[in-house]
């Protein structure tokens, strides 16, 4: 028996082997039903299990179970990537990052949910009150196109977290103003106001080294002014970068353009170049962990926690932890904005900035009865009220009537920065290329962040190789 | 006092004289050389200790006593025992209770996995490598080659079909999978190891036992393997701490009943929408130290008893 | 050496449980009349049951004609052969297919494969800029596991006080697991927080950062790996130098032989085979080096070693085939060496 047979033989015997097995259960448990769950170990999902075991009641009067699958951060993405490409058929539902779902519907493991919304007119009314742009960044395949997958498990944005105790001391104030002309944020609403050139100038400003005078205080170790991600693991300054060349003019590759869009002449264009550089220059005033390219969301938000830094750019989902005196020695003394933006021309200010968060998406291969438990569990999440509770335990709706709710703002402190910022949303890479051009765009970036590289050529390179791969996977003619 | 010179001697703070007894000189210096090689792992084990604002403190914080003022108060750190409570059970939503974490049922796992495949590898491998060792087949070395490649590609390469495999088989997230799979994984390094010390045997002794009448079966569990205590200690030690600290396999092929505490101590790595907690990760590896220390201390008495019956082949 | 009975033949067709050549043949009809009749399910039980019949002969054959070799090594081939060569063969097999893990479609591309790992101006760029850095990530660290393990096993060869208790501390690194060591090395080379850089920005007054160049985060990788694994060839050799019968040495003493000699002649022998067998593990896991980059550097500041670089291709790019193809170009390279080890054991065994 040669290998290819064998191997074929073996295939074919797995996906026969996994149907049975998955008819045969659905068949036993018509008045118990699973629902299992793959999800990233962290409070959003910790929250989702526990209100269902304290809360839900299916409608059905079936007895629903949902099995949690907590797998840590780091591994979450092998563990998924594992389980369904080897066809272990295992979960029922899986939180996925939304670059993820063009890979993970071609191979057919992300189950289309159309045909579901069609048929039930309250789920229909559920999604459509999902803002348009996490529900387009969330839920399309192709991009933007009509075709729905998931739904929000927790949305995030970009926000900065800073300290109030340094920026609105007097005499930082004072300072500010006589070397700059322009008075330090110090509140929500003037971070709101800030520009990049101001965050520089923040960052600038804040250079301490030990025993300089801090607010008041000789700081009792080296003080910098800013952090943002700038790190090489997975979209660690993607996503960071991502927002500077749209605020600037410049573009990423258009995959709702696709064929027609190109990579060379948009992604490394003039205006994206400026801004790259403009990332690039700020890094200087960072702690001095961000020139090894090991300066991810969680060192800088580790950083903040500190005391190290006065302003850093971060996900909301780490928040939590800044407020948390346990974790945090800046727990009292932070005030919340949304990320600096650019001025336009017509003095506006434009914030463009790339989505975080996670949608939970159905796999194709639930059963009938397990998925018409799973929709009613589904809109049970998304309905106002346990989506009010949800953020009132430290998650994010992404639902218009909850998050437009005054109460809303009153839940974390930097959800005053939410509802604005969600209009700014926009993502990349649906398409099912999304790792390979991370992960070359990533090391071309940390290149350029630890000092190897000029902006031009990092660009140039990220360009021709796009240009080349999506020539070749038919994405752009 | 011959009886405290003889208890000095089993505590190991005492040895008799000899050619090869270097005596407390040597002591000295090799304190000093393993005091400082273990070093980062006090680092790790203190850091368990330490309150969690004072994990990332500048200046770093050495030592949990100032040794009577030796060590100067901003090195020092008041240590806590609470880190190892909240391994077991701690607060992992905003605001809610304390939940347990499952890590008494990982520790339990990874106890039972790691300890029967271990000993079934040394079973099976030792096993095999006195058939490689003394009845040598057609082409003995060639498979102990082809044994050998299966320790030298990245577990990732052979995953897939693993686990297709197992989940045709209905192994996917079972002990028997997963401790079928360990014992595969030390094979090779079982056999290789135990017919190295099988090949420096004399075959003086066993052939003349043969002559006197002995069984093979005889042969192998009176004479050859007692000479082999040493390696299989040591065998087992290095299989122990391989299957012990294995992560990939564990990963991806356990489920959420026979997780195993290293793929669980992720959790600290990125923990709760934060990075690395720093005294959760201290306090899980400090406390999954305990085991092989203890078993690998145990047992290092035969570690370094060498060959014993002194019929070592020159 | 046991005297063997010498093996009567038997016929062919004798249903005898012990015919395996007979049992090899009904296996391969059934197996190919499964494959084509059944559907693939049953099929694959029939292959099942026809590849443990073929092995249930092997071993009744073997223990009826007393060999005793074959009977021994049964069980671990079998494991080995389940577990590990079929998987093995399998990837073998799909290196010569396009085929990735999160499509349907499976083509035959012979050695395309290889051909685009090796030589496209795209890929093997990537390749071959890993496979240096692995080589020289291999050469660093089993040769400092390699001087240090040896060194502290001289420390410890000798019986001094307390012993027991030292020995253990320089065996704890490699009984941590490389997630939590990789991660507080990252704590302790860390330039805000860590001890590292405290000491090294007092000493020199300026901010100390390890791993913003290659040669840093190179260093910083290999010491961390050779930290945790030099107490294992530290163990190995230790092994060796306690069974170096005392006689020996004091007949050397009596002879008034130099230390050097001694070395050379009496300890030396006594410890090559185990020294071999720890630069050959060693060897083989250094090419394997991956947790440890990902943990410290990511790849970043030209460490990227082909192990890390697989696991992108074959786990987060899901090219499945091209990583098996990397994969056995890597154990082609690993083969190679070890070869050569052997072969330089082998021939300096015999010559002395």
């Amino acid at each position: 028996m040669t290998v290819m047979t064998k191997m074929k033989a073996f295939a074919t015997a797995a996906g026969f082997a996994a149907t049975l097995m998955v008819g045969g259960a659905s068949m036993a448990s018509a008045e118990e039903v699973t629902l299992t769950m793959a999800v990233p170990d962290w409070p959003p999902t910790r929250i989702m299990k526990k209100f269902f075991d304290e809360q839900y009641k299916p409608k059905s009067g079936n007895t629903v179970k949902l099995d949690v699958d907590f797998i840590p951060w780091p591994d979450f993405y092998t563990r998924v990537n594992a389980s369904l490409t080897s066809g272990e058929q295992k979960y029922n539902f899986i939180v996925s990052d939304s670059q993820w779902l063009g890979a993970f519907v071609e191979g057919g493991y992300f189950r289309k949910i159309n045909d579901l919304l069609e048929a039930d007119p309250d789920f229909m009314a559920t999604f459509k009150s999902i803002h348009p742009n996490p529900l387009n960044a969330y839920s399309t395949y192709p991009h933007k196109s009509e075709n729905y997958y998931g739904f929000p498990q927790f949305p995030d944005v970009l926000v900065n977290f800073a300290r109030a105790d340094i920026l609105c001391h007097e005499e930082e104030q004072k300072n500010f103003q006589a070397k700059y002309g322009k008075k330090l944020p110090c509140t929500g609403e003037e971070l709101d106001a800030m520009t990049w050139d101001d965050f520089r100038n923040v960052g600038e400003f804040f250079m301490r080294k030990k025993g300089d005078m801090l607010a008041g205080k000789p700081a009792e170790d080296d003080f910098y002014g800013i952090a943002y991600q700038a790190g090489k693991g997975y979209d660690f300054s993607s996503m960071q970068i991502n927002g500077f060349i749209w605020q600037m003019g410049g573009n990423t590759w258009d995959e709702t353009q696709a064929p027609k869009g190109q990579a060379e002449g948009v992604v490394n264009s003039p205006e994206a170049v400026k801004a790259l550089e403009k990332y690039l220059d700020m890094i200087q005033f960072m702690p001095p962990v961000a020139k090894t390219g090991t300066m991810d969301i969680f060192k800088s938000d580790e950083l903040f926690r500190e005391g190290k830094v006065a302003m850093n750019i971060d996900w909301i989902g780490l928040g939590e932890a800044s407020l948390d005196p346990k974790t945090s020695k800046v727990s009292d003394k932070l005030v919340f904005g949304q990320m600096p933006g650019t001025m336009g021309p017509d003095g506006k200010m434009i914030r463009w900035s790339n989505i975080g968060g996670q949608p939970f998406v159905l796999t194709t291969w639930t059963t009938d009865a397990q998925i018409k438990e799973a929709v009613e569990f589904v809109k049970w999440w998304l309905s106002p009220e346990i989506q009010h509770q949800f953020a009132a335990g430290g998650g994010q709706s992404a639902i218009k009537s909850v998050y437009e709710d005054p109460k809303y703002v009153t839940y974390r402190p930097w959800n005053r920065a939410w509802a604005p910022q969600l209009d700014w949303q926009k993502d990349v890479w649906h398409v099912p290329q999304f790792f390979e051009l991370l992960t070359q765009q990533q090391d071309q970036f940390d290149l350029a962040i630890t000092g190897k590289q000029d902006a031009k050529t990092t660009l140039d390179n990220i360009a021709k190789f796009q240009q080349n791969l999506l020539k070749e996977a038919g994405l752009i003619e | 006092m011959s009886n405290l010179s003889d208890l000095l001697e089993k505590l190991g703070l005492a040895r008799k004289g000899g050619v090869d007894n270097a005596g407390w000189g040597r002591t000295l210096v090799v304190a000093i050389v393993s005091f400082i090689y273990f070093l980062p792992v006090l680092m790790i084990i203190f850091t368990a200790f330490k309150p969690q604002d004072a994990a990332l403190s500048v200046p770093p914080t050495l030592s949990p006593t100032s040794l009577f003022g030796l060590i100067p108060d901003q090195y020092v750190f008041t240590p806590t025992l609470e880190n190892f409570g909240s391994v077991f059970s701690r607060v992992m939503t905003a605001g809610g209770q304390p939940e347990p974490t499952g890590f008494d049922r990982f520790f339990f796992n990874s106890i039972v996995i790691s300890s029967v495949s271990v000993l079934l590898a040394l079973v099976i491998g030792t096993l095999a490598s006195y058939g490689f060792s003394r009845y040598p087949l057609k082409g003995n070395d060639t498979y102990l080659f082809i044994i050998l490649t299966t320790r030298m590609l990245p577990a990732i390469v052979v995953i897939i079909p693993v686990i297709l495999m197992f989940r045709v088989v209905g192994l996917s997230g079972s002990y028997l999978g997963i401790i079928m799979l360990y014992t595969a994984f030390n094979l090779a390094f079982t056999i290789w190891m135990m017919k190295s010390f099988f090949d420096e045997l004399s075959t003086d002794v066993e052939d003349a036992a043969r002559i006197d009448g002995s069984s093979e079966t005889k042969v192998f569990f009176k004479i050859c393997l007692p000479q082999v205590v040493a390696g299989l200690a040591a065998t087992f030690v290095f299989g122990l701490i391989l299957t012990w600290n294995e992560f990939l396999f564990a990963l991806l092929l356990t489920g959420v009943d026979t997780r195993t505490v290293p793929v669980a101590m992720n959790q600290a790595v990125s923990s709760g929408g934060r990075g690395t907690d720093w005294t959760l990760l201290a306090s899980i590896e400090t406390l999954f130290l305990i085991p092989v220390f203890l078993v690998t201390f145990f047992l290092q008495g035969h570690l370094l008893r060498g060959v014993t019956f002194g019929t070592v082949k020159r | 050496m046991t005297v063997r009975t010498s093996p009567t033949p038997i016929s062919f067709f004798a249903p005898s449980a012990d015919n395996w050549k007979l049992a090899i043949f009904v296996g391969v009809i059934a197996t190919l009349l499964a494959t084509l009749a059944l559907p693939a399910a049953a099929a694959f039980w029939v292959v099942g049951v026809a590849a443990a019949l073929i092995a249930a002969a092997f071993v009744v054959n073997a223990y009826r004609r007393r060999y005793y070799g074959g009977l021994l090594v049964a069980p671990a081939i079998a494991v080995l052969f389940v577990m590990n060569i079929f998987p093995l063969l399998w990837s073998l097999g799909l290196s010569f297919f396009a085929y990735q893990s999160n499509q349907q479609s499976i083509r035959f591309v012979g050695l395309q494969n290889y051909v685009k790992v090796l030589t496209n101006d795209l890929a093997a760029e990537a390749n071959w800029y890993a496979l240096i850095n692995t080589a020289m990530f291999v050469v660093f660290t089993v040769s400092a596991q390699m001087i240090v393990g040896f060194l502290l096993a001289m420390l410890f060869a000798k019986q001094f006080p307390l012993r027991r208790y030292l020995l253990i501390l320089v065996l704890t690194p490699m009984m941590l697991s490389v997630v939590a060591s990789g991660v507080f090395f990252t704590y302790y080379y860390d330039p805000t927080f860590g001890i590292l850089s405290y000491v090294m920005n007092n000493l020199t007054g300026q901010q100390f950062i390890l791993m913003d160049n290659k040669v840093g985060a190179v260093a910083g990788i290999v010491f961390a790996d050779a930290w945790m694994w030099s107490p294992f060839v530290m163990l190995l050799v230790l092994a060796g130098l306690v069974s170096v019968p005392k006689y020996l040495y004091e007949a050397a003493a009596i002879d008034r032989v130099s230390a050097w000699r001694q070395f050379w002649t009496i300890t030396f022998p006594y410890i090559r085979g185990l020294l071999m067998l720890a630069l050959l593990f060693r060897t083989i896991e250094a090419f394997k080096l991956a947790d440890l980059v990902i943990l410290l550097t990511k790849g970043g500041n030209d460490t990227m070693t082909i192990s890390y670089h697989l696991i992108r291709i074959a786990n987060e790019q899901n090219k499945t085939s091209e990583g098996a193809a990397i994969s056995y170009v890597m154990l082609f390279m690993v083969i190679v060496l070890t070869n050569l080890y052997l072969y330089l054991a082998n021939r300096r065994s015999q010559g002395t």
